[in-house]
């Protein structure tokens, strides 16, 4: 195969990397002419390189299926996006505005709950929210800081403007597939960096790290900084030893650690009990601890909250911060960050209609087939209906759902997302993509540079989490043309 | 400090990874040794699944002990947790719990060895390709330890696997000398002829076995002499498969980790080899003697398990007495 940037089949939507066929847009000229250079042999030698490596280096993930679970090698497309860092500035500018506001908005929903009295966010929607917990009510984290690590979704609509889509700030994954995608493109591409002034982006481990850190309750000593993982057979193993390997953190099970008398975590080593300061939870906050979540629950650590509420241990993100990662509260955002920061968003969000909202229930009932209706506490595109898409029979199940529990769903708008030239079968072709940024927020700020590009790589399709046939693309943000 | 979960990982890691490699290395002396066999002679497969000490499990899957039947369960078969195939797969689930210890490469290498296994352990069930299979096995396993050997600190996770390769290594030196001496062939008449003439041919296939051979000639004899032969792969310091030389290696590794208990248990086992008279077991006691350093392997195996993966079960249970680290 040969990749042609002249015959390139627009879907009509906006093309980050091409305006028209054979016309790049300013800054990607230079990967067209790298791409289209490339012998058809030598860009097929190059993509089983990638797959090679991809096998090798055991870079997989884990679907969830009736069949059992199957360890798929992750799906990498060769195609790097390109956003240009002046637009990229601003974005991170929001994204940083955006979390600063949402950890505001959970101290206070565990405190004062001013936000209700004041009249900002409905009482009615925090009395129905799945992921309030009463037991971190007055609980003091450091810094007043909740949600540590959030990958917010971004898209882009038909003219090219971001949107957030969603704010996952319960245990988000996809960093490490970010992270890996820059080490395959520079092992299999080294030529095309030379041409371009790509912002680095391997300081991210380091930047968790010193994150972590500050959180611990012993400063001025080294801290011992663990992952926590539900181990092996959770779809995101793979990033729980990466990151505590790129990290020199332990990574520790549930079984690994106990809570003793003086409310102190520690971990079981070959010497016997070591204190641990600070966990990066990977485990969702219902299982950490038995004692006061799922009693079921053997992944966590009989007595781990008890250790967090009286300061002895840090946790991110902490128990608790869920209660801002909901699909009706992410709709009030803009209105948190007038309220706590007086400013206003930089990010817009996608317009949302709630359907406990009676007008907003109406107009998405009627509406069912031109919107995309989504449950407001799923995630991984679980148990979403995409209105243009469904089938009558489908339409009429989500009317019902809809109508039984209409504080539990939300439905936007269809945007026509973005598209990135894709290598498919045989031709290079648009596919659809989102981006998912991490922000990391205790002592300071910090935003990675780009973040995750998840391309679905079915033609047509809108979505791309991997455990739907999604893929992702190395993302690049670069500085001005050389 | 290293976990105690991931030591243990370490550990069994390192012990699946030289099973793997030192069947592999038996099966390939013994493939070569079957064709020398004189018409008649009847050593076959069977004895060879005795060697392993796994005949009991392979008759409850297996009714005769052909070729084919004995390969396919040395080699591939999943039921049987010694297999190649399962000691690798073993080897690399392991290997992926414990990423962040390990130098970034060795998860990679590993993982291309299990590939590689998977895709081409089918061969090695035809003589005509079961060298070359199982000798690129031995290769990948090869780089991995020389990996591991040029690229990780001495920490404790590297004492672990060291543990574990000499445990499993000094067992099964033990084990084939055990059989092997047994084995049956039509010139050797009862005791009386083995106590004479143990043939060279037995010995040197023992020595084979344990990839020995060129390194007894060129340091021993060029003729394999039992008592030579045994004291050669029992008590030499120099030779790695050797006994003697597997327990000081263990004792590197357990003079850089915390516990005295496995110290003075492997004390006893250096103190056994060295004080052994060879002359005498090469005609008598042999199977004692190796029984006997198989079970003190197996109790050294329990020590270890107790002083370092349940440390902290000991504490938990007595917390008050113990000052915390």
């Amino acid at each position: 195969m040969k990749i042609d940037c002249g015959h390139y089949p627009l879907m009509g939507g906006y093309d980050e990397l091409l305006e028209a066929p054979g016309k790049p847009r300013p800054g990607a000229d230079a990967l067209c002419e790298f791409f289209s250079g490339l012998a058809a042999d030598e860009l097929d030698a190059r993509h089983s390189a990638v797959d090679a490596a991809i096998m090798a280096a055991g870079i997989t993930f884990t679907v969830y299926s009736e069949a059992g679970n199957i360890d798929r090698a992750w799906p990498f497309d060769v195609v790097p996006r390109i956003i240009d860092k002046l637009e990229w500035d601003q974005v991170a500018a929001g994204l940083k505005q955006r979390l600063k506001a949402l950890n505001l908005f959970i101290d206070d929903i565990y405190h004062e709950q001013n936000i209700v009295k004041d009249g900002v966010f409905p009482a009615e929607v925090l009395a129905d929210s799945k992921n309030f917990r009463a037991a971190c009510v007055g609980a003091n984290p450091p810094f007043g800081v909740w949600a540590h690590i959030c990958g917010t979704d971004l898209v882009r609509d038909g003219d090219g403007t971001f949107y957030v889509l969603e704010d996952n700030l319960r245990v988000p994954s996809g960093v490490s597939y970010m992270l890996e995608n820059r080490q395959l493109m520079k092992r299999l591409f080294p030529e095309l960096f030379a041409r371009y002034d790509v912002m680095p982006i391997d300081d991210y481990a380091a930047q968790l790290h010193d994150m972590l850190a500050a959180l611990s309750p012993r400063p001025g000593d080294t801290p011992e900084i663990a992952v926590l993982t539900p181990g092996i057979y959770n779809s995101a193993y793979f990033e729980h030893s990466y990151l505590a390997q790129q990290m020199g953190a332990y990574l520790v099970e549930g079984s690994d650690l106990v809570v003793l008398d003086d409310d102190c975590v520690y971990m079981n080593t070959i010497s016997g009990l070591t204190r641990l300061d600070v966990i990066y939870r990977r485990v969702d906050e219902e299982f950490i601890d038995p004692e006061v979540f799922r009693a079921d629950s053997t992944l966590g650590v009989p007595g781990l909250m008890r250790a967090w509420k009286k300061g002895n241990v840090g946790i991110a993100n902490s128990p608790g911060s869920g209660v801002a990662d909901d699909k009706v509260v992410y709709s009030y955002v803009p209105d948190m960050i007038r309220y706590y920061l007086k400013e206003e968003a930089i990010l817009p969000n996608v317009p949302s209609y709630l359907c406990m909202k009676e007008d907003d229930c109406e107009y998405v009932l009627a509406n069912l087939d031109k919107l995309v209706v989504k449950p407001a506490n799923e995630s991984g595109g679980y148990g979403m209906l995409i209105g243009p898409k469904s089938t009558e029979d489908e339409r009429k199940q989500f009317a019902e759902l809809i109508r039984a529990n209409p504080r539990n769903y939300m439905a936007q708008p269809t945007l026509s997302l973005s598209t990135v030239p894709t290598l498919c079968e045989d031709a290079i072709e648009p596919r659809h993509v989102d981006l998912r940024p991490f922000v990391l927020q205790s002592k300071d700020l910090y935003v990675t540079h780009g973040g995750l590009t998840r391309v679905a790589l079915r033609r047509g399709s809108l979505v791309v989490n991997s455990s739907q046939g999604g893929g992702s693309k190395d993302t690049w943000i670069v500085r001005g043309e050389r | 400090m290293m976990l105690a979960r991931v030591a243990e990982s370490l550990y069994w890691m390192a012990r699946y990874l030289e099973r793997a490699e030192d069947t592999a290395r038996l099966i390939n002396a013994t493939t070569m040794l079957v064709m020398d066999m004189p018409r008649g002679a009847s050593f076959g497969w069977e004895d060879l699944l005795k060697v392993v000490g796994l005949d009991e499990p392979f008759h409850a899957l297996y009714d005769e002990a052909s070729e084919t039947a004995v390969m396919s369960f040395l080699i591939q078969d999943e039921r049987n947790s010694s297999s190649i195939f399962a000691c690798v797969r073993h080897a690399r689930e392991n290997t992926r719990t414990f990423r962040e210890v390990l130098p970034r490469e060795s998860w990679e290498w590993v993982n291309e060895l299990y590939l590689y296994t998977s895709t081409h352990l089918g061969h090695a069930l035809d003589r005509r390709t079961r060298y070359e299979v199982l000798t690129e096995i031995i290769r990948r396993r090869q780089a991995v330890v020389g990996l591991l050997s040029g690229t990780m600190s001495r920490d404790e996770g590297f004492q672990f696997m060291r543990l574990g390769r000499n445990l499993e290594r000094a067992d099964m030196t033990s084990r084939v000398l055990d059989v092997s001496y047994a084995i049956n062939l039509p010139y050797q008449n009862g005791q009386a002829a083995l106590n004479i003439a143990m043939p060279d041919m037995i010995w040197m296939s023992v020595l084979h076995a344990l990839s020995a051979h060129q390194m007894y000639r060129r340091h021993v004899d060029v003729h394999a002499r039992g008592h030579k032969v045994l004291a050669y792969l029992l008590n030499d310091l120099q030779f790695p498969r050797s006994v003697r030389h597997c327990l000081h290696e263990i004792q590197f590794s357990l003079d850089e980790l915390p516990g005295a208990e496995p110290m003075r248990r492997l004390q006893g086992m250096l103190n056994l080899v060295d004080e052994a008279d060879y002359r005498k077991l090469a005609s008598d006691g042999l199977h004692e003697f190796c029984d006997d350093i198989e079970s003190r392997l197996a109790d050294l195996n329990v020590v270890i398990a107790q002083t370092f993966f349940r440390a902290a079960d000991t504490q938990k249970l007595s917390q008050s007495q113990f000052n915390l680290i």
